[in-house]
C-alpha cells in the first residue's frame, strides 16, 4: 500500500481507485457547474477539466508502488504498467482539452463536452487497470460511448454527425464481437479473470483449445477495431475527418494507448497458451495494416484523413512489438506510444490553428507556403512530419527502432524488412506535406487567430520530440520499468 | 577501453557540433541578410580551422583510429557515442569543412530569398556530414547518415530550379529506401555479433557466408544509391540540375563520397568473402557507369546535367578501384574521390558563375564566352582539363593508380583477366575528354554572336577567390600527392589485409565451438 495520508476518511480497499474517483466526481461536478456559467466564463469548465487531468495523473503517480495494488477482489489492478499508461492517457486528454479551449469556444454546451472527455478518460483509465473482462468491458464501453458523442459534437455539421453514426454502428458491432469472444472464454473456463482464464486454458483439453481459438479470434477482432487494426480500420478515416480536430487529436492517441494496453494484458495473461496462433494471425494483420495505412495515405488530400491512415500505418508498426512477444517488444510498444503522443499532438495543434476565415484549413493546399509566412510554425510542423516519418535526431526514429529491434530479436526479420519498406513508403506522404509548407507559395492567406495555448502546445511537443530524439535512454528505461506489472 | 587521442581534447565533437551551435546562434540572434552571410562564413571558417589539427597531428604510421572519443549513449542497446578517424576518413572531414566554406561564399549573391534558412541548412548539413565520416558506432553513423536527408531535402526543394520538387522527393525517397535496408542489416548484426553496434567489433566478428551475403546486399543497396551506381543513379541528374549551385557542390563534393566511404568502412572489412564474391557484379556495374554513362553525358544539352553524368562516370572509377583489393587501386579510388570533390565542385561553381549572369544552363545559349570573360575561361579550362584527368591534375593521379591497381589485381571470382577490365575503364579517359572538351568548345570558344553573352561581365574578385584554393589543391595533389598518400597508406594497407583475409575459417570454428557445448 502506498503511503498516502488522507485528510478525510477513505475506504482503504478503494485506494487504488482514487484517481478514477477523482475524475468521476470532477466530471459530474463540471456538468452541474457549467449550468451556472455563461459567455466567456464557459471556458472555466474547460480549465477545471484540464486541472482534473493533471490531478488524476499526479494522484496516479503518487499511488505508484512496485507491488501491484488491487481493488474489488482483483478485478482492478494498479501496477507500474497501469500507472505509466494512465499518465499517457491523462496527458493525451489534457492536450486534447487545451486544443479545444479556443477551437470549441463558439460551440454550445461546452461544459458537457469537457465532462464527456473526462468520462472517456475515466473509461480508458479503467481499461488499462482492468484485470478482468467485466471491468475491461465497462471501461471500454464508457470510453466508446463518450467518444461517439464527442465525434458528433458539432451536430449542425453534416459530416460530424455522419462520422459519429458510422463510428457508432461499427463500434457497436465490434463491441458485440468482443463480448462474444468473452462469452467463449467464460464458457470454456467459467471465469472472467484474466489470469484464471489463462491458467485454465493452459491446462485445458484439445477441445477447449479449439474453442479458445475461436474465442481468441473474436476477442482480437473486437480489440483490433478499437486500435484501428486492418481490416477493422474502415471507420477511422471518416471518424477522424468528421470529428472536431481536437477530438481527432485526442482519439488518435488516447484510445490507441488504452486499446494496446488491454491487448497486451490479454495476450500476456489470457492467451499465453495460444501464443503461436496469435502471432500467426497478428503477423498477417500487421503486414496488412502497415500496407493499407501507408499506401492509402498517399491518396489523401485532407490532412486529417491522411493522418488517419498514417495512424493505421503506425498501428501496424506497433503490432510488431506485440508479435515479438518479449519484454523488449512490449517495452517497444510503450516507447512507441509515448513518442507517438507528442508528435501527433504537435501536428494536430498546428492543424487546429489552420482553421481560419471561411475555411477549415484541413486541405493540404491550405498549408501551402506556411514556412514563408509563419516560419516557426512551418519548422514545427516540419519537425513533427519528419519525426512521424522516422528520420533520426527526432523521436519517431527511436519509436520505430524500438519495435523493429524487438521483432528482429524474436526472429521476425521479414516483418522488420517489410516494416522499414513501408515506413519508406510512408515517408513520401509526410514529406509531401513538408513540400507544401516549404516549397509552395501562399494560396490562402494565413490570417488565423494566434493562440498562446497552441503556441505552448507546439513548443512543448517540439522540444519533447527533439529531446527524446537525442536522448532516448531515459524514456526507454521508464518504459522497461513500467513492464513490472505485465511480465 | 583505451582511447587513442593525442589531443586530450574532443576535437571531433567540436568539429561536428560547432556548425550546429553556430546555426542555433544565428537563428536566434542574427538579423539581416548581410549579417547572416558574414556570421555563417565565420562559423564555417571556424569549423575549417577546428578540423585542421586533424591533419597536422595525424599519426601516419598507424592504422588505428585516432582522436577517439567514447561516451555511452543508449546503454540498453549498447549504443555508444564513439568517434574516431583513420587515414581513410580524415581527408573527407577536411574536404567537408573546406567545401562548406566554398559553398557559403559561392551562395553570397545568387541566394537572395530566405538567406538565413539557407545558411542554417548548410551548417546543419555540415554537422551531419562530419558526423558520418567520424562515427565508429553504426547506429551513430546511421543517425547522421539519415539526418542529412532533412537539410538536403530542403536545400534542393526550396532553392532549386523549376523542377525542384520532383527532384528533391525523388532524392529523398531513393536514399531513404536504400538506407532503411541498411538499418535492418545493422539490427540483425547487433544480435549476431553479440549485442554490439561498434563498427570495429563488426569488422572483427566472423560472419559466415550466408550472413555476409545478405549484409553485403543490404549495404550495397544503401551505398549504391548514394554513390550513385548504375541503375539507381537516376535521382542524381535531376537533383543536380535543380539544386542551387552550392547544393550541387556539396552534393557532388561530399554526398557522393558517403556511399563509396560506406563500401570502404562497412562492406569490405565486414564482409570480405561476400565482397570477393560480388566482384563480378561490382566490376560490371562500374564499367557500365564508366562507359555507358560517359556516352549519356556526351549527349546532354544542360551543362549541370552533363557534369552530373560525368560525376557518375567518375564514381564508377572509384567503385572499380575499391573492389580490386589492391593497395594501389584502393588508394587511387580514395584520391579519385578527393580529387573529384574539388573538380566536380569547381565545375558546378563555373556553371554557377555563368548561370548567375544569364540564368540559363543550356549549352546552346552560350558560345564565345572567352571573348568577354577571359579570366573565367582560363579557370574553367583548368578544371575541364582536370576532369579529363590530364597529367598534372589530381584526377590523373587517382585514375592512373586505379588503372595500375586493376592491372595487377587478381580477384578470385573473376573469370577473365583484369587487364580487360582496365582496358574498358581506360576508355573513360577518352570519353571524358570527348564530353568535357566538346562542352568547353561549345560554351567558351567560337565567335561571339549572341547579344546576351556579349553583356556578360568577367568574374568578380569574390568569385575568383573561391576558385583559388581549389586550383591550388587540384594542382598540388596532381604534382605531389605523397602527403595525401602518406596519410592513408597505413589505413589502406590494413583495409586491404582485412578485405583479403577470409572470415570463413573462423566462422566455421566458431560454429563448431558453439556446437561443442
Amino acid at each position: 500500500m502506498a503511503n498516502v495520508v488522507f485528510p478525510f476518511p477513505f475506504p482503504e480497499h478503494l485506494i487504488a481507485l482514487l484517481p478514477e474517483i477523482i475524475v468521476a466526481l470532477a466530471a459530474m461536478f463540471i456538468l452541474l457547474f457549467d449550468l451556472f456559467l455563461s459567455g466567456e466564463r464557459k471556458k472555466w469548465s474547460g480549465w477545471l477539466a484540464i486541472i482534473t487531468t493533471v490531478v488524476a495523473a499526479d494522484a496516479t503517480i503518487r499511488l505508484s508502488t512496485p507491488e501491484p495494488m488491487v481493488a474489488f477482489y482483483g478485478m482492478f489492478v494498479l501496477d507500474p504498467f497501469a500507472v505509466f499508461t494512465k499518465v499517457l492517457i491523462c496527458m493525451a486528454t489534457a492536450f486534447g482539452m487545451i486544443l479545444s479551449l479556443d477551437y470549441m469556444k463558439d460551440e454550445e454546451n461546452t461544459g458537457e463536452y469537457y465532462a464527456l472527455m473526462l468520462f472517456a478518460m475515466l473509461g480508458m483509465m479503467l481499461m488499462v487497470s482492468s484485470n478482468n473482462f467485466i471491468t475491461m468491458y465497462l471501461g471500454l464501453e464508457l470510453m466508446a460511448l463518450s467518444v461517439y458523442v464527442l465525434v458528433g459534437y458539432q451536430r449542425h455539421v453534416l459530416r460530424s454527425s455522419e462520422a459519429a453514426l458510422k463510428y457508432f454502428i461499427l463500434g457497436a458491432l465490434s463491441s458485440g464481437m468482443l463480448l462474444y469472444g468473452v462469452s467463449f472464454m467464460y464458457g470454456i473456463t467459467g471465469s472472467f479473470d484474466f489470469a484464471a482464464i489463462g491458467n485454465a486454458l493452459a491446462e485445458g483439453t484439445e477441445g477447449a483449445h479449439t474453442a479458445a481459438l475461436l474465442g481468441m479470434v473474436f476477442l482480437l477482432a473486437g480489440l483490433g477495431f478499437k486500435v484501428s487494426m486492418a481490416p477493422f480500420h474502415m471507420w477511422t478515416p471518416d471518424a477522424y475527418e468528421g470529428a472536431p480536430t481536437p477530438i481527432t487529436a485526442f482519439m488518435s492517441v488516447a484510445p490507441k494507448v488504452a486499446g494496446f494496453v488491454v491487448l497486451m494484458r490479454v495476450l500476456v495473461d489470457v492467451l499465453p497458451s495460444l501464443q503461436g496462433e496469435y502471432i500467426t494471425v497478428f503477423s498477417g494483420l500487421a503486414v496488412l495494416t502497415m500496407a493499407i495505412g501507408n499506401i492509402a495515405a498517399i491518396a489523401q488530400r485532407n490532412i486529417k484523413r491522411m493522418l488517419a491512415y498514417s495512424t493505421i500505418g503506425h498501428v501496424g508498426f506497433v503490432m510488431l512489438g506485440l508479435i515479438a512477444a518479449n519484454a523488449d517488444g512490449y517495452a517497444g510498444v510503450l516507447t512507441y506510444l509515448a513518442i507517438y503522443l507528442p508528435m501527433t499532438m504537435g501536428a494536430f495543434a498546428i492543424i487546429v490553428l489552420m482553421r481560419r476565415e471561411g475555411i477549415q484549413g484541413e486541405l493540404l493546399d491550405d498549408f501551402a507556403g506556411l514556412a514563408k509566412v509563419r516560419p516557426v510554425y512551418g519548422l514545427a510542423m516540419g519537425l513533427m512530419l519528419f519525426s512521424l516519418a522516422g528520420i533520426p535526431f527526432l523521436g519517431g526514429f527511436w519509436a520505430k527502432y524500438a519495435v523493429f529491434i524487438a521483432a528482429i530479436e524474436a526472429g521476425h526479420l521479414y516483418l522488420a524488412l517489410l516494416g522499414v519498406l513501408f515506413s519508406a513508403v510512408g515517408a513520401f506522404y509526410y514529406i509531401r506535406v513538408v513540400k507544401y509548407i516549404y516549397f509552395d507559395e501562399e494560396r490562402v492567406a494565413f490570417n488565423f487567430a494566434d493562440s498562446r495555448l497552441i503556441q505552448a502546445t507546439v513548443a512543448v511537443t517540439a522540444v519533447a520530440i527533439v529531446a527524446i530524439g537525442i536522448f532516448p535512454d531515459p524514456l526507454m528505461d521508464i518504459c522497461k520499468a513500467a513492464l513490472v506489472g505485465l511480465v | 577501453m583505451e582511447l587513442n587521442n593525442v589531443l586530450d581534447f574532443p576535437i571531433l565533437s567540436v568539429s561536428i557540433f560547432l556548425p550546429t551551435f553556430g546555426a542555433l546562434v544565428i537563428w536566434l540572434f542574427v538579423r539581416g541578410d548581410q549579417a547572416v552571410r558574414w556570421s555563417a562564413l565565420a562559423v564555417s571558417v571556424a569549423t575549417f580551422l577546428a578540423t585542421l589539427p586533424l591533419a597536422f597531428r595525424f599519426d601516419t604510421t598507424t592504422a588505428h583510429m585516432q582522436f577517439e572519443e567514447f561516451h555511452p549513449w543508449i546503454e540498453r542497446f549498447n549504443i555508444n557515442y564513439h568517434l574516431g578517424v583513420d587515414g581513410i576518413s580524415m581527408p573527407f572531414i577536411l574536404l567537408t569543412s573546406l567545401l562548406t566554406v566554398v559553398c557559403i561564399v559561392s551562395a553570397w549573391q545568387c541566394i537572395e530569398k530566405r538567406v538565413k534558412e539557407y545558411m542554417l541548412a548548410f551548417l546543419i548539413l555540415e554537422t551531419t556530414l562530419i558526423g558520418v565520416f567520424s562515427a565508429l558506432d553504426s547506429i551513430l553513423f546511421y543517425f547522421f547518415w539519415e539526418a542529412m536527408l532533412i537539410p538536403m531535402y530542403l536545400i534542393i526543394g526550396v532553392w532549386g530550379g523549376k523542377n525542384r520538387v520532383y527532384a528533391t522527393i525523388k532524392f529523398f525517397l531513393y536514399t531513404l529506401a536504400g538506407s532503411v535496408l541498411m538499418l535492418v542489416a545493422l539490427l540483425a548484426m547487433y544480435f549476431k555479433a553479440g549485442h554490439t553496434f561498434s563498427i570495429l567489433d563488426f569488422m572483427d566478428y566472423p560472419f559466415d557466408f550466408t550472413w555476409q551475403f545478405w549484409i553485403f546486399l543490404a549495404f550495397l543497396i544503401a551505398f549504391a544509391v548514394k554513390v550513385p551506381m548504375w541503375p539507381v543513379h537516376t535521382w542524381l541528374p535531376d537533383a543536380h540540375t535543380e539544386a542551387p549551385t552550392a547544393g550541387s557542390v556539396i552534393l557532388a563534393g561530399i554526398l557522393l563520397k558517403m556511399g563509396a566511404y560506406g563500401f570502404l568502412r562497412f562492406s569490405l572489412p565486414i564482409c570480405p568473402d561476400a565482397s570477393q564474391y560480388f566482384v563480378p557484379l561490382m566490376v560490371t556495374l562500374s564499367l557500365i557507369a564508366i562507359i555507358y554513362i560517359s556516352l549519356v553525358a556526351m549527349m546532354q544539352k544542360d551543362m549541370k546535367r552533363l557534369i552530373a553524368y560525368s560525376s557518375i562516370a567518375h564514381m564508377g572509377f572509384v567503385t572499380l578501384g575499391t573492389f580490386m583489393f589492391t593497395q594501389q587501386a584502393v588508394e587511387g579510388a580514395i584520391i579519385n574521390m578527393i580529387s573529384h570533390g574539388f573538380v566536380a565542385a569547381a565545375l558546378f561553381l563555373c556553371v554557377g558563375v555563368m548561370y548567375d549572369r544569364l540564368h540559363t544552363r543550356e549549352i546552346a545559349d552560350y558560345g564565345g564566352v572567352v571573348n568577354v570573360m577571359p579570366v573565367f575561361a582560363a579557370v574553367f579550362m583548368v578544371f575541364a582539363m582536370a576532369n579529363v584527368a590530364l597529367p598534372g591534375a589530381s584526377a590523373f593521379v587517382g585514375e592512373i593508380m586505379v588503372l595500375i591497381g586493376t592491372f595487377s589485381a587478381t580477384p578470385i571470382y573473376l573469370d577473365f583477366s583484369t587487364k580487360w577490365v582496365a582496358i574498358g575503364a581506360a576508355t573513360s579517359i577518352v570519353l571524358s575528354a570527348c564530353y568535357t572538351l566538346w562542352m568547353y568548345k561549345r560554351v567558351i570558344m567560337g565567335d561571339l554572336v549572341k547579344d546576351t553573352v556579349k553583356s556578360m561581365p568577367d568574374m568578380s574578385v569574390r568569385e575568383f577567390g573561391y576558385f583559388v584554393p581549389l586550383i591550388l589543391l587540384v594542382v598540388w595533389i596532381g604534382l605531389y600527392p605523397l602527403p595525401v598518400l602518406d596519410v592513408m597508406h597505413a589505413s589502406v594497407e590494413h583495409l586491404v589485409e582485412q578485405a583479403t583475409a577470409s572470415k570463413l575459417d573462423m566462422a566455421v570454428a566458431l560454429t563448431q565451438h558453439a556446437g561443442g557445448h
